[in-house]
């Protein structure tokens, strides 16, 4: 059973008097260990999957199974079960809140499926340390870098032992040797054995999927599995 | 374990954001002060009256010629009534065998002085000296009267505390001469105070004298002669009232088909009525102190609803990150109940302070009630979830994709 499998999933926005439709008719699926990349212009419709993928959203035709669960059909707190448990977010704003420390940011995910304290904090710790900033556990993000911002938000995602990493532009807001740093970790993080799916509009950032899936006005344009020969240079 | 994490969340909030917290505390405290100030003002009173009735304990009933008046007609059919005599007295010890005690009483305003010091219009109250026995007469110094001093026309005065304060000040009234309407009594006794429960009329401020001496000074007591009566026991308290009106029925001649021409009363009957035609007042003033509390809900309410659109981002993070409607509900509720509870719990502890001082200024005392504490704390929780609700649920419904992407 593949952990992502998606049947005529399509997504309808009404805007207006217009019918906008942002995905059709998408199928795929993606199995456990892999490393995807999504890449597609703006509006092409990658967002949506996105937030389809990661249970934000639901929709309107179609659909989707993750680890053998029906997902598009779910409701609001259902959603956020799936979100808790099985998917791990890292966004390209970060999304980290402001006033907390980063070990309190990492330990979010944990208060809403009830862990208790202790637990919580060794959790957070572990995950802090798997990338690199055991050192930094009490910093706001305000007194981090780009960089381990991003780390934090990578540790976050992970805490929980998610099923799928889903990372959205995750090097979008920083420079090119820092977004470097960062492909690095995730591809590590998928050398450990976590399925990982990047959403990109870079195909710097891209080359490091294994596989490729274009989409284009709300289709799949291609599907492409990446040889070696073209991963030069990847660490 | 949840709840105690989400409140850990919302506490720290609050603390994030010192300012904005404090100026809707207050809101609410001010309110609550407010409400709690009146609702304990008023609770004094009408306790202070209540203690005041009960010193005539259970079993104790007043005859009066009038009544409680509720309507002009009743005024009108009470005026024309005969008053009452004192031959009346007799005819009730001895035909009353469910009444223990009877005293006639009556009173008048008179001038005390002693030396140059005088006090105008003090209450001289007239009655026998078993009506240390009948009514729970608080004695501070000395002894009330005794029959004897009754029986021999002795000038004696059991003085209020008023009297002493002003006419004694510094020395010891007992044995002391004073003077009513120039007319030579010894102060014998002295009064517990008492204070003034509606701040008017100083409840300290009377001398009894024995009823035989009253009237040697004053004559006979004409309309303002009335009795008190206690039964046997609580127990036989109406009988002793149905006895007493058969007797002033019969006494007074009154025809089988008419209503009673004189009024028997008791201590709770009085309070009743008290209650009764303070009652819309008392609401009125509860009513007019909780428009401020409605004010402090809007003020939590305009705060919580400015707190959720800037922090729409922040609960875009959580429910990405597995929060459900609930946890976000309850996060932001438990803001407001912070703010309301702990403002409820200030404005209840306020307040009784500032109707103690109130009431200080009138010689009362109130204490603690727990009717207040319930209300005031009832109120301030009823608020918070009230005005907090509304903001609370909107932040729970946001949609996650756009509170993500809201700057």
């Amino acid at each position: 059973m593949p952990l992502i499998e998606t049947r005529n999933l399509s997504k309808t926005y009404v805007m207006g008097a217009e019918n906008v439709h942002a995905l059709q008719d998408v199928s795929m699926t993606i199995e456990k260990g892999e490393y995807v990349a999504i890449m597609g212009p703006s509006g092409s419709g990658k967002s949506t999957l996105m937030n389809l993928i990661g249970c934000l959203d639901t929709p309107t035709k179609g659909e989707y199974y993750l680890n053998s669960k029906k997902v598009s059909q779910m409701n609001d707190n259902e959603l956020a079960n799936i979100r808790n448990r099985e998917i791990g977010f890292v966004f390209q704003t970060f999304n980290l809140l402001p006033r907390a420390t980063a070990l309190h940011n990492v330990e979010l995910p944990l208060i809403y499926n009830g862990t208790p304290t202790r637990d919580r904090q060794d959790m957070a710790k572990l995950a802090l340390t798997k990338v690199q900033l055991e050192d930094r556990m009490d910093h706001k993000p305000s007194e981090l870098s780009g960089g381990q911002r991003q780390r934090v938000a990578i540790a976050r995602a992970l805490v929980n032992n998610p099923s799928l990493i889903l990372a959205d532009e995750p090097t979008g807001n920083l420079d090119s040797k820092t977004s470097e740093d960062i492909m690095v970790l995730l591809n590590d993080l998928h050398r450990q054995g976590n399925t990982i799916i990047i959403v990109t509009h870079e195909r710097n950032v891209a080359r490091h999927a294994k596989r490729i899936l274009s989409i284009l006005d709300g289709r799949i344009a291609e599907d492409q599995i990446i040889k070696e020969s073209d991963r030069n240079g990847v660490h | 374990m949840i709840a105690g994490s989400l409140f850990k969340i919302s506490f720290d909030a609050l603390i994030a954001n010192k300012l904005r917290s404090s100026l809707t505390f207050l809101g609410i405290m001010i309110g609550v002060t407010s409400v709690m100030t009146i609702i304990s003002a008023l609770e004094g009173m009408m306790g202070a009256v209540a203690e005041d009735l009960s010193a005539l304990g259970p079993s104790t009933f007043f005859v009066q010629r009038m009544g409680m008046i509720t309507s002009e007609e009743q005024f009108l059919e009470m005026i024309k009534r005969k008053p009452l005599d004192l031959e009346m007295e007799e005819f009730i010890v001895n035909g009353c065998p469910d009444c223990d005690k009877v005293t006639p009483r009556s009173g008048t305003q008179a001038k005390v002085k002693r030396g140059n010091e005088a006090l105008n219009q003090v209450s001289i109250r007239a009655a026998r000296a078993n009506m240390i026995d009948i009514v729970d007469v608080q004695v501070e110094q000395g002894r009330f009267y005794t029959s004897e001093e009754e029986l021999y026309h002795q000038k004696v005065a059991f003085i209020g505390d008023k009297i002493r304060e002003v006419l004694f000040a510094g020395v010891d009234p007992i044995g002391k001469d004073i003077k009513i309407n120039n007319q030579k009594y010894t102060v014998i006794g002295i009064s517990k105070k008492r204070g003034s429960p509606f701040g008017g009329e100083n409840e300290d401020n009377f001398v009894y004298i024995p009823f035989a001496t009253y009237m040697k000074q004053f004559g006979r007591p004409g309309r303002y002669l009335s009795y008190i009566i206690k039964a046997k026991s609580v127990e036989k308290l109406e009988d002793a009232m149905d006895q007493v009106r058969v007797i002033l029925r019969s006494y007074r001649h009154v025809p089988y088909n008419e209503p009673d021409d004189f009024s028997l009363l008791t201590a709770d009957m009085i309070l009743d009525f008290l209650n009764q035609i303070t009652r819309v007042f008392r609401l009125g003033l509860i009513g007019i102190s909780s428009i401020s509390l409605v004010v402090g809900g809007i003020v939590v309410m305009n705060i919580m609803m400015v707190s959720v659109t800037e922090r729409t981002r922040e609960i875009g993070i959580r429910k990405s990150l597995g929060a459900k409607q609930k946890h976000i509900l309850v996060q932001f509720l438990f803001e407001s109940l912070i703010l309301t509870m702990t403002g409820g719990i200030m404005g209840i502890v306020l307040g009784y302070i500032i109707a103690k001082s109130l009431m200080g200024m009138i010689d009362m005392n109130i204490s603690p009630s727990a009717l207040a504490i319930i209300s005031g704390v009832s109120i301030s929780t009823g608020i918070g979830l009230i005005f907090g609700i509304y903001p609370a649920m909107k932040a729970a419904r946001l949609d996650p994709i756009k509170a993500l992407s809201y700057e």
